[in-house]
């Protein structure tokens, strides 16, 4: 094999046998979800919406937990509450704006 | 295939085999098959003698996860104690997961939802009132007794309502409206009505005020509890059968110390002077408790040393579910957590699922 490609080729072999094992030993790698929430710098937002009622709800974690159990979680914009995602079974939805969504997927119980 | 000659050639080699082996490592580290499998636990015609489960066996019993086909055979091997199911589309899905879960289980798991009403996860197909329309103990108890009768038909067996904080402020629909008086009155209306159905009914989230908490300071919301929102559990504790902790750090009339509640054993432990049933911690991966530990370790070791009889970790990965297990039988062995408070909840869980525990 040409010596060049070997090294190439090697070098490549050498970084993936590097991530599996950090990957093995639950060592965090950096995720393109984590770089989408680190380049977003908008404040998370959460809000909780029940029959006509929308409330914020500050406490990220408690949004994540909730959001999670929902039936789906699509991309939907509310303008007016700045959102782009809402995880919701039937009449209870949560609304997340990109940041926080990004967030929750980052997760345990997301993943 | 001729033999390699060159060193770039032997390294290439050695980095294939090398990279084949991390990811078959790899492979049978998500599928589980690293977890070692647990002993069945001796079952003689419903009696248990509980020195017959290993500390791992016990500590698993303590877990209730986040159920789902893609990981039921480890936590089927783990043997943990419970599972918790989200939303799903149709009523078959839950009613074939169970039936999976709960084949060939000498001890069944607890399968728990969070059906309040407004938090609903049959809401695609079933609704329910919420509580903060009910406004008689006769609607109470028949909220309670269709909710029971609903969750039994399905297989469940232990539902994470009421909730009696006094006020929601946040979804305004998961407290029952009125004062404390009101609210503890139409809470053991509730109880008697689910548990009445064999359900176990959940009164959350002691000590208070977690559905009002809008601000957390780092990470972990604070609160000053007042003697109104201890009220519905002095009046419910000799009903309900169990206790849902919150993670709030509080201060007032029950002062959990400058930490979660949940991992405090002074909070634990002034609740179990009045309160005799199952204490089942809020879900611990919520990061606000993570963060509040140095390391993760520190906080399941915290966790179960503060007396919760029943951990919710609803973490996807059951290596980690197995690792937090181990970490807390070393903390055992070690004398941090005293077997003995491992065997008295133990006792509780395998007594709630009907066994008669030696």
């Amino acid at each position: 094999m040409e010596s060049k490609a070997l090294v190439i080729i090697n070098i490549s072999l050498a970084l993936v046998a590097l991530l599996l094992l950090l990957q093995f030993l639950n060592v965090a790698l950096p995720s393109v979800g984590q770089a989408l929430f680190l380049l977003d710098s908008a404040e998370p937002r959460c809000f909780v919406a029940w029959s006509k009622n929308s409330s914020p709800m500050l406490d990220l974690g408690r949004c994540c937990l909730g959001a999670r159990q929902q039936l789906q979680c699509l991309a939907e914009e509310d303008v007016i509450q700045q959102t782009q995602w809402s995880c919701r079974t039937g009449a209870l939805a949560y609304h997340l704006n990109n940041k926080a969504y990004h967030y929750c997927q980052q997760q345990v119980i997301w993943q | 295939m001729r033999q390699p000659t060159t060193r770039g050639e032997w390294i290439f080699l050695n980095l294939v085999v090398l990279v084949l082996i991390l990811g078959s490592l790899n492979i049978a580290k998500a599928q589980g098959w690293l977890i070692p499998p647990q002993e069945p636990i001796p079952v003689d015609n419903g009696v248990i003698d509980i020195a017959t489960l290993t500390l791992e066996q016990k500590i698993a019993q303590m877990v209730i996860v986040h159920g789902g086909p893609w990981n039921e055979g480890q936590w089927k091997a783990l043997q943990v104690g419970g599972i918790h199911l989200f939303a799903k589309e149709r009523q078959e899905l839950f009613e074939e997961t169970i039936k999976s879960f709960q084949k060939n289980m000498t001890i069944p798991f607890f399968v728990t939802a969070d059906l309040e009403g407004c938090l609903n996860p049959f809401a695609a197909f079933q609704e329910f009132p919420a509580a903060a329309d009910i406004t008689t103990t006769t609607e109470a108890f028949e909220k309670g007794l269709t909710e029971g009768q609903y969750l039994r038909s399905l297989g469940f067996s232990i539902n994470y309502a009421p909730v009696v904080d006094l006020d929601d402020q946040i979804w305004t629909c998961r407290s029952f409206p009125g004062n404390e008086t009101i609210v503890a009155e139409l809470a053991r209306a509730y109880v008697e009505g689910l548990q009445q159905e064999g359900v176990i009914a959940t009164a959350k989230h002691y000590p208070g005020k977690t559905l009002v908490v809008r601000d957390p300071h780092k990470y972990i919301v604070a609160a000053t509890i007042q003697e109104e929102d201890i009220y519905p559990y002095t009046v419910i504790a000799g009903s309900v059968k169990a206790v849902m902790v919150s993670h709030i750090i509080t201060s007032g009339t029950i002062d959990s110390q400058g930490i979660p509640a949940v991992t405090s054993p002074e909070v634990i432990g002034s609740l179990k002077q009045s309160f005799t049933g199952l204490v089942i911690s809020d879900e611990i991966n919520m990061l606000g408790l993570r963060d509040f530990y140095p390391s993760l370790d520190e906080m399941y070791i915290a966790v179960f040393k503060a007396g919760n009889d029943i951990v919710l970790n609803f973490n996807e990965d059951p290596n980690e579910v197995y690792r937090m297990i181990e970490v807390v039988a070393e903390a055992v062995e070690e004398g941090d957590i005293p077997e003995e408070q491992i065997d008295a909840a133990v006792r509780k869980i395998l007594e709630a699922k009907g066994f008669v525990v030696r």
